[in-house]
Formats: structure tokens, C-alpha cells, sequence
């Protein structure tokens, strides 16, 4: 090996007169506008950036359906699967994202020196450098086409589960490397990152540079076209965990072109809890597009299980919530959100015995202590429960008798409060009548809305009313305040009346007039959701019935 | 390298010996008993059971130590481990219950509160003579709707902390291989002859005999469904089973979760030899469920609801109409009189007729001696282990009375029970610790017919009680253990289609209607 680096040596020597020698003065300027980058530091930062910023929210997600304790009978489910002890250990790593900073070193971490090693282990020479960072763009790749199976019914140990196992596999492999290799070539690749540019010219070490920038920001790019889905859904459902409802309305309005049915979802469950859903909902773009997202037995879905659970507590069914997030619990065994959402209904149902074991599970989880906290002191306590600002409001639409889920057209948030015949509060009629303009069926909400008559109605409902008034002139005058929207009506139909002629023509014109109507129910009435006034036309022949 | 070693064997003998228990010297009186989970308190067990091995509830409390000291002098001390839990010694366990069997054992419990120790009031254990059977076999799954994944059947030594794993289906989700797994059953708790239901992919009824399994379709176009909730002959190898239609139906707001909903039911008379299945009770107006053989096998103890107002509604309708009135649907306990010889049934015979009484009955089951006959009683419906109102009740049938075993009753759900082969003991699913997750109970059933307060079947860590997010069901005791592995029931299961049973038509299986009210309805039938 000396012998050959001796001779390299030489070769290079000899070479050194015939190689055109930059002056100092070119030199420097190059150094200063292409300076020498320390390539794992930059791969470090920015995978840091990626995890924690850019993908934080996602990874919180991937880790809220998840779930680890350092307890083989609640590990059991996770342990019974091929290779169930790694992916338990993916995600016992995976709790750092809790705290999407932490997760993202961690993450970064791992994936860094999965790849210095890979370089290393390979003895890849200066030339050939951005090959070790391959592995880096395959995850970033994958975990961006993934999408929503990051955390759909998806093993979520994987996501740091792979990375630790490449990891220690690089290790053992460095370390033996290291201990026995007498390979000549050793040493071309240093082992210490600090070494990192020893050997690398100024241009290999900017093509790693590039390579590495190209290998995130493509699949960015990628996922802001082909998943823009992705991160805002995550974002809303850290900020419904959170009682984050500004947060959620917010993300929904900065993104309100978008329309996927768990986005809305999310909205419309904070519209609930701000008390704000006869204002706001049609401010986003109601017609569901399609969503890349596949089941465990890899059949596309239409991701109801993403917010069905949700949906039901917020609407007051409490019950129908803790029955989703059992058979959730069935399926995918236990998560976090599951979890959570069993101990909150348990309380909601003063089954104290019940919540605590909740609770207790919980506490076993790590970084979980702020939830079991603050639950754990409305134990026992139902002036605690009731006091609570997220459980006031789903109390205000809880039923008043009992039924059957079995009795309502599924998803049953929407059949049930579709189908309201006495509420407990005025949050449960407004609920019920927008569900009834949301899907359209008219009849039922001019029926419902005769408990209102005399009364001033909120904005979309007043604006469905005046719609209604065309068709049945009586209701003008069974409103207050209905004449404030007749000028807006006009005008509308005016502009868009020709369009009305065929439903393509609704359907082509529907994107455009989108940013000028937005948030105004005559609009989405003629050009919104236009599957669902399909769908309640289609039924209305035979089943008189049309929740979509 | 000696400090090394010196420093390895401290560590090893550190945490092997643990904490050692010591009473303390000095003590303030409580008047209350300790607060413990499982509630062990003032319960009969048997002789053989393993360790009550229990948690201290006492928030305030940093250590904890129980004084175990049986009537003939024999002490336990226990000193608490993490969270206040108190694991026994099972070989001194054992040789206490042993030196106290048919005497008592008094448990004191002393907590420290910052640096004093504070005593409770002592409770007791009371030993019985006789020992319950062996071994518990039952199936985990998520006390859950309509899903499930991964469930398997059990089998808990009772006597120790050992699980054997009867059977468990396709861990990971397999569109090819997805399979639920029900009723398990044995004759004359023994092993020897057992069976269980395999539903979904790989379908069929598993009979397991001699320690050789085969599976077998007991299906016909004349039978509702599958053999359901199956009974062993006593003696022969004849099985019978209820064939039901049931759906599920799950509350919007009340105290129950889920209705399961009887849209049809009949029962069926299986010759395991023959392969050969026929109607025992075929009607349209009565719902008959839950068969079980007495002892002798000379006579069928079932449930059976009287429904005429149902005949005529159409299946795609029947369980709407059923869902209307669920809370009630009354099922009388019935019997009917068997010849082994002929293999003929007698007349249906009401045994209790609870919907006089405006309640339901199900899952009878004899004691081995014949006298007594436990079932569960509800307010309403046949499916009770979702009915909180669901107590377990007994008949004399010497004596003809009928009674509610309180002490061991809970006010919530317990049901799902099976007699020790000494009739001494009974196993139940119950409830009572949080509401929703089914845990077996065991309670002592003495000679006067009186059950005596249940308690939790003990585990070696009693948290895992909590840890467990799935519910016991179908508690079954055996004498042995299941001698059939795993892999043997997963070859069959796999590999077997299993046979279809032949029909046997039966045409005395078809009852005219009892002259009762509909318990649908109310209305009197026609006559």
C-alpha cells in the first residue's frame, strides 16, 4: 500500500508542471464565490431543515399514528409482525417527533451517517463522492411519495426504523472495515467527517453540493405539485390536536384552492368549534379531488378513517367516535391519536375506570406527559370535563335520544346531523342546516329552517334562504335581512347564468369563478361539489337521499 | 478484572433479592381496609390458584409492605415493588394456601406516608377444599364492532403464570389469509375432544379429536348459517350447535355501546363421526339459541325468543324491524328431552319463562352435578356481555327456585360463564374493572348454591390488567391442557377445505308456534 501511495505520489508530482496552475488571484475569487463546503455538515443541516420545518408536521403525524411503550403486553400487536422488533425500535425513535426540532436532528443524524459511512465503506473516491448520498435522496424520495401511507394505515416504524437498521449495519461494516480491511484504497474515503474535502477539488465538492440540493429539492417540488395535499393536512391536524382552531382555518384559507375531503374535514371541525361554520365554509374549495393514498391491503381509499373519528366527536357523537377509534385500535392496532380520542370519549362518558386506563397506557408513551396531565385531572370530575372549552362545544351537539349509527347515511356525522329532529343547543340546528346545504338536499333544509323563521339567519344560510326564495317566494318574508343578499343574487346569476345551462359547463367554469365567489353558497350551490349534486340527483330517483 | 467481577456479582445479587420485606416497627391505625387492584378482598380462592399478586392504590404512599398470615401460623411478607405492586413468592405462596386449605388468611397492608407507616384493616383470604381445574382457555380480542385483526385463542395454567397459545390467526393483514376465530368448546372439560369456528378466509369448524384436527363445513342451503355457539354431547361425539343470522347495531347515546341483533336463529343436532347435521328446532317464529347439554345428556337447556310479528318481514328488513323494539326481545329458558338411542328430541319445555317477567335469559349452563342451572339474565336482547343490566342467575332445579348469585354480580356486564368440573368454582367474563375490557372472574359456589364474591384471574403483574387493550372471551375450563399445537391447527386451517356435512332432513324439527305474546310486539298469537 505505501508502496502504491508512493508511486501515486510521484505520478502526481510529475504531473503538477503540466497542470495549469491558477494564480493566487483567481484562486481566491473562485474560493470566494465557490467555497469549499463541509459536505456532511451541509447534508446534516439541511436534512435537519427537511425533517424538522419542511416535513415536521408530517413526521408529528407519522408519530400520532404510531405508538411505543417500553411494555411488551402493549407492544405486543407491534411485535407480532416480520421484523416487529425493528420497526418497534423505528418507533421508539419516532416519539422524538413530538418535537419535530429533536425528531429532525435524530433523523439527520442517522441519515448522514448512514451515507458518510456507505461512502466510506465503499471507498468511493473524491470523483464518485455524490454516489454516497444516493441512499439520502431514496429516502427523501420514497417518504415524498409515500404521502399520506407515511401515516395511513402504514407501518410508522419505518420511517426511523430503516434508517436505524442501515445504520447499524454501516457501523458494523465501518467498524470492520476499519479493524481488518488491508485494502489499498482504504483511506480514500476518510473516515472523520472533519476530513471531509481532504482530496476533494473545489468542483467535486460542488457537485456533491448540487447533487445533495437536487435530491431534496426535487421531491419538493414533486410534492408541491403531484402531493400539495401532504403538508397542509398534516398542519391542520397538528393544530386540531392542538386546539389550534386559528391555526386550522388558516392553513385551510391560505390553501383554500385545495380541495381534499380530510383537508375540509379539518376545517369544517374548526369552523365548528369557533362557532364559525355558517360564515366560513364555503371559503374553501369544496370538490374533492382525488388523493394518492392506498389501505393496508393496498387498495385505494378514499382516507374517511383519516377524520371520521374526528368528525364524530365534534359533532357531538361521541359514541360513533369511540367506536371508529376502537375499530381502528382492531385494525392497526394501538396509536397515540386512537388512544387519545378512547380516552377523551371515556371521559366525555364519565367512564372514569375506563379513561384512567386510557390515561395510564398513554403515560407510558414518551413525550405524552402534557396530554395525561391535563386529562388526568378530569378524572372524577365531570365539572372538570364539562369545563373544558373543546368539550363545551361538543356537548352543545351531543343527541338528546338515542339511535342507531345503523339508522343514518354513513359517514354518520354528516347522516345524523343531516337527519336532526331535536337539538340540545342552536349549534346544533346551524349544524344540521348546513349539512343540509352542503349536501344540497333543499327540501330538508327549508323544513328545518321553519324553527328559525323570524329571525335574522347566519351569512351562508341567509344566502341559501334568498337562493331558495327564487323557487318558493314566501320565504323572503319568513327571514329577517334576507333583501341584503337579493343584489348579490342578481348580480351572480347574471354573470353566471349561462354557465348554468349544462353541468360541463358548471364543471368548466367552476376553477375560474372560484377566487371571486369564494365563500358564497349560491356559487357553491351551482358549481361546488358538483359529484355530490350528481350523486343527490342520481339517489333522489329512487332513495330521496343524497349525503355524499 | 477481580473488581469487574466483584462489581458484576453486586449488581446480580442486588437485583436479584430485590427489596426485602420488613413489618415496620411502629404504626398508625387506619380504618379502612387497603385499597388494592385487583379488589382481593374478603374472596374465597381456590388451593391451587397462583399468587393474588396486587398493586396498592394509596397515592400518598412511597413503599408498601403485606403481612399474609394464614390461620395455622404460616407468614408471607411482601414488600412493594414499582408502583406499589405487590408480587409474591409462588413456591411460599403455594405452601401458605396449602398449610391454610379450608382456613383463612389475614392481609394486612402497611404504607409508608413520608416517614411514617400507616396499617390498614386487615382483609382475608378464605382457602377452599376444593380446587378449580387447571387450566382456562379463552380468546383475546379488542372488546371492538365489527373489525378485527389479530385474535387467538389461550390457555392460562392456573396454578402458575404459564400461556400456552391454543391458536392465533394471520398476525399481519392478508387479503388471502384474513380469518376470525370463535366458540371454542371442549367436552366434559377435557381436551380430548375440543373444536373452535374459523369464520372469513379459511372458513370452517375445526374439530379436534384425540389430538388430531379436521375441519368440516356444517353448512346447507336449509340452514341459516354455520354452526354458531356449539355444546358437546356429554358422552358421544355429538355436537350441538345454534345456527344464527345476527347483526350488530351501535348506539348513538346510551350507556351500552353496541346491540347485537338475533334476525334468526335454529338449532342443530351434529354427529361428529357421521358428518351428518340435522335440525333440532327449525321455526320462524321462535328464536332459539345458546344450546347446552345437562350432564347426563338426556336433556338440551336453550334460549328462545317468540317473535311471530317477524315472520312475514322480509330479510333485508328483518333487522330494522328487529332494531324498532330491541329492548324487547325477551328469551324465555327452554329445554327439550333427548333419546340417545334414537337420537330424537321431545317437546320444547319452558324451564323459566323470563319474558313474563319482562327480561331475557341466555347462555344456560349446567353444573356437572346436574342440579343447578347458571345463566345470565338482562333487561332485554340475547347478546348480554354488551348489557350492563346482564347478572348471573341460577336455578335449582331440585329445588325449583331461582335466584340471582349477588355476591358475585357486578353492576356491570357479567356474563359468559362455565362451571370447574367440581362444580365448586365458576369462571365468568365481567366488566366490573373499567366498563369495557372483559377480564375472568372466578367465584366460589358452595353446597348451599350460593356464589360467593369473584375476583380477577390473578396475573404475575397485576397491571396487566390495564396493559391489555383487548377483552377475555369465552372462558372455558379444562382439567388438562390442549395437547393439539399451534402448528397443527395453522396446517389444517391452511391446507384443509373441509368436508360439507351431509343434511339430514328432520321433519319434527319444525314446531308449531307456543301459545306466548310476541316479545317483539306483545300481541297474542292467533289461535
Amino acid at each position: 500500500m505505501g508502496k502504491n501511495n508512493t508511486k501515486g505520489s510521484a505520478k502526481s508530482a510529475a504531473q503538477k508542471p503540466i497542470t495549469k496552475k491558477p494564480t493566487a488571484q483567481k484562486e481566491a475569487r473562485r474560493g470566494f464565490l465557490f467555497p469549499m463546503l463541509p459536505i456532511p455538515l451541509v447534508v446534516f443541516l439541511l436534512v435537519w431543515l427537511w425533517a424538522a420545518w419542511w416535513q415536521g408536521d408530517v413526521f408529528r403525524m407519522v408519530r400520532e399514528n404510531s405508538f411505543f411503550a417500553f411494555d411488551n403486553t402493549l407492544m405486543n400487536y407491534e411485535l407480532q409482525h416480520s421484523y416487529g422488533y425493528l420497526w418497534a425500535i423505528g418507533r421508539c425513535l419516532l416519539t422524538t417527533f413530538r418535537y419535530p426540532v429533536v425528531g429532525g436532528f435524530l433523523l439527520a443524524l442517522l441519515l448522514t451517517s448512514c451515507c458518510w459511512m456507505l461512502g466510506y465503506t465503499m471507498r468511493l473516491r473524491p470523483a464518485w463522492r455524490w454516489v454516497e448520498w444516493l441512499p439520502l435522496g431514496v429516502y427523501v424520495g420514497v417518504f415524498t411519495y409515500q404521502g399520506l401511507n407515511n401515516w395511513f394505515e402504514a407501518e410508522s416504524g419505518q420511517a426511523m426504523g430503516i434508517p436505524f437498521a442501515a445504520f447499524v449495519v454501516l457501523s458494523i461494516w465501518t467498524i470492520i472495515i476499519r479493524s481488518f480491511s488491508r485494502h489499498p484504497k482504504v483511506g480514500k474515503h476518510p473516515l472523520s467527517p472533519c476530513r471531509a474535502n481532504e482530496g476533494v477539488s473545489r468542483r467535486q465538492n460542488a457537485v456533491q453540493a448540487l447533487f445533495v440540493v437536487l435530491m431534496l429539492a426535487v421531491p419538493m417540488g414533486w410534492a408541491s405539485c403531484a402531493r400539495p395535499y401532504v403538508r397542509p393536512l398534516a398542519s391542520m391536524q397538528v393544530d386540531v390536536m392542538n386546539q389550534n382552531w386559528n391555526g386550522v382555518i388558516k392553513t385551510a384559507q391560505d390553501n383554500a384552492e385545495l380541495s381534499y375531503r380530510p383537508m375540509a374535514a379539518q376545517y369544517i371541525i374548526a369552523l365548528v368549534q369557533t362557532g364559525q361554520q355558517c360564515e366560513k365554509l364555503f371559503e374553501m374549495r369544496l370538490d374533492y379531488d382525488s388523493l394518492y393514498i392506498t389501505g393496508m391491503n393496498g387498495d385505494h381509499q378514499n382516507a374517511t378513517n383519516i377524520y371520521l373519528m374526528e368528525c364524530d366527536y365534534h359533532a357531538g357523537l361521541v359514541q360513533a367516535a369511540y367506536h371508529h377509534a376502537m375499530e381502528n385500535m382492531a385494525m392497526v392496532g394501538p396509536t397515540i391519536r386512537n388512544l387519545k380520542m378512547l380516552c377523551k370519549t371515556a371521559l366525555l362518558r364519565s367512564e372514569w375506570a375506563l379513561a384512567e386506563k386510557y390515561l395510564y397506557i398513554l403515560d407510558q408513551v414518551p413525550f405524552e406527559g402534557d396530554f395525561v396531565t391535563r386529562y388526568r385531572a378530569m378524572l372524577n370530575n365531570p365539572e372538570a370535563v364539562n369545563a373544558d372549552p373543546e368539550v363545551a362545544m361538543v356537548r352543545l351537539t351531543e343527541p338528546i335520544h338515542d339511535n342507531f349509527e345503523n339508522n343514518f347515511v354513513q359517514p354518520v356525522f354528516l347522516g345524523y346531523t343531516a337527519a336532526l329532529v331535536e337539538g340540545r343547543s342552536i349549534n346544533a340546528l346551524w349544524n344540521s342546516l348546513m349539512v343540509n346545504i352542503y349536501t344540497k338536499t333543499m327540501p330538508e333544509f327549508i323544513f328545518r329552517s321553519q324553527a328559525i323563521q323570524g329571525t335574522t339567519p347566519p351569512k351562508s344560510i341567509a344566502e341559501a334562504l334568498c337562493l331558495m326564495a327564487n323557487k318558493q317566494p314566501e320565504l323572503a318574508n319568513a327571514f329577517n335581512g334576507l333583501e341584503m343578499h337579493r343584489g348579490r343574487l342578481g348580480a351572480f346569476i347574471r354573470e353566471c347564468g349561462d354557465m348554468l345551462k349544462s353541468s360541463e359547463s358548471r364543471a368548466q367554469h367552476a376553477r375560474e369563478l372560484f377566487p371571486k365567489y369564494k365563500g358564497y353558497y349560491p356559487y357553491y350551490y351551482f358549481f361546488g361539489n358538483l359529484k355530490a349534486t350528481r350523486k343527490s340527483s342520481d339517489k333522489k330517483e329512487s332513495s330521496n337521499s343524497g349525503v355524499n | 478484572m477481580k473488581k469487574i467481577y466483584a462489581f458484576i456479582i453486586t449488581l446480580i445479587v442486588l437485583v436479584g433479592c430485590g427489596k426485602k420485606a420488613e413489618l415496620p416497627a411502629q404504626y398508625t391505625d387506619a380504618e379502612t381496609q387497603a385499597c388494592i387492584f385487583p379488589d382481593y378482598r374478603d374472596v374465597v380462592v381456590p388451593p391451587n390458584i397462583a399468587p393474588l399478586n396486587f398493586q396498592l392504590k394509596d397515592s400518598l404512599a412511597e413503599e408498601a409492605v403485606a403481612e399474609l398470615k394464614g390461620e395455622k401460623g404460616e407468614t408471607l411478607l411482601v414488600a412493594s415493588g414499582d408502583e406499589l405492586i405487590m408480587q409474591m413468592d409462588t413456591t411460599a405462596w403455594r405452601k401458605l394456601l396449602q398449610e391454610n386449605k379450608g382456613g383463612k388468611i389475614e392481609v394486612t397492608v402497611y404504607a409508608k406516608h413520608g416517614d411514617k407507616w400507616m396499617r390498614y384493616l386487615p382483609h382475608t383470604l378464605t382457602v377452599a377444599e376444593d380446587e378449580i381445574d387447571g387450566f382456562l382457555s379463552y380468546r383475546l380480542i379488542e372488546p371492538g364492532y365489527e373489525l378485527y385483526r389479530q385474535l387467538g385463542l389461550y390457555q392460562r395454567n392456573l396454578t402458575n403464570w404459564d400461556v400456552h397459545t391454543i391458536y392465533e390467526n394471520n398476525r399481519e393483514y392478508s387479503d388471502s389469509n384474513n380469518h376470525c376465530i370463535n366458540c371454542h368448546n371442549f367436552q366434559n372439560y377435557q381436551t380430548e375432544r375440543m373444536l373452535f369456528h374459523v369464520r372469513a378466509k379459511h372458513g370452517g369448524t375445526v374439530i379436534v379429536e384425540n389430538g388430531k384436527a379436521h375441519k368440516v363445513q356444517v353448512k346447507d342451503e336449509k340452514i341459516l348459517s354455520a354452526g354458531v355457539y356449539p355444546s358437546w354431547h356429554p358422552k358421544h361425539p355429538w355436537v350441538a350447535f345454534s345456527t344464527n343470522k345476527t347483526g350488530q347495531a351501535f348506539h348513538l347515546y346510551h350507556d351500552e355501546r353496541i346491540e347485537v341483533i338475533d334476525e334468526g336463529s335454529d338449532l342443530l343436532f351434529y354427529d361428529v363421526d357421521k358428518n351428518e347435521v340435522k335440525h333440532i328446532l327449525c321455526t320462524d317464529d321462535h328464536l332459539e339459541t345458546f344450546p347446552n347439554w345437562n350432564p347426563t345428556g338426556d336433556r338440551l337447556y336453550y334460549c328462545d325468543a317468540y317473535v311471530p310479528s317477524i315472520v312475514h318481514v322480509a330479510d333485508s328488513m328483518r333487522a330494522s324491524a328487529i332494531l324498532t323494539k330491541y329492548d324487547s326481545m325477551f328469551y324465555n329458558l327452554m329445554s327439550v328431552s333427548f333419546d340417545e338411542k334414537t337420537r330424537s328430541f321431545g317437546e320444547p319445555e319452558v324451564v323459566v319463562n323470563a319474558a313474563a317477567m319482562r327480561k331475557s335469559i341466555t347462555v344456560p349452563r349446567v353444573s356437572p352435578d346436574g342440579r343447578y342451572l347458571l345463566f345470565t339474565m338482562g333487561d332485554y336482547g340475547q347478546f348480554h356481555i354488551w348489557h350492563k343490566s346482564s347478572d348471573l342467575w341460577v336455578k335449582d332445579l331440585q329445588a325449583d327456585s331461582c335466584y340471582a348469585l349477588t355476591d358475585a354480580n357486578s353492576p356491570d356486564v357479567d356474563s359468559y360463564h362455565t362451571w370447574s368440573s367440581n362444580g365448586r368454582w365458576i369462571v365468568f367474563s365481567s366488566r366490573r374493572m373499567d366498563g369495557n375490557y372483559t377480564r375472568p372472574h372466578i367465584a366460589y359456589f358452595d353446597k348451599q348454591g350460593q356464589a360467593h364474591k369473584a375476583f380477577c384471574l390473578p396475573q404475575q403483574d397485576p397491571r396487566h390488567n390495564i396493559m391489555l387493550l383487548k377483552s377475555y372471551n369465552v372462558p372455558e375450563l379444562t382439567k388438562d391442557a390442549v395437547r393439539i399445537s399451534a402448528r397443527d391447527l395453522k396446517d389444517c386451517i391452511y391446507n384443509t377445505e373441509g368436508e360439507k356435512s351431509k343434511y339430514i332432513n328432520n321433519p319434527s324439527a319444525l314446531r308449531t308456534p307456543t301459545r306466548e305474546a310476541d316479545t317483539v310486539t306483545g300481541a297474542s298469537p292467533k289461535k
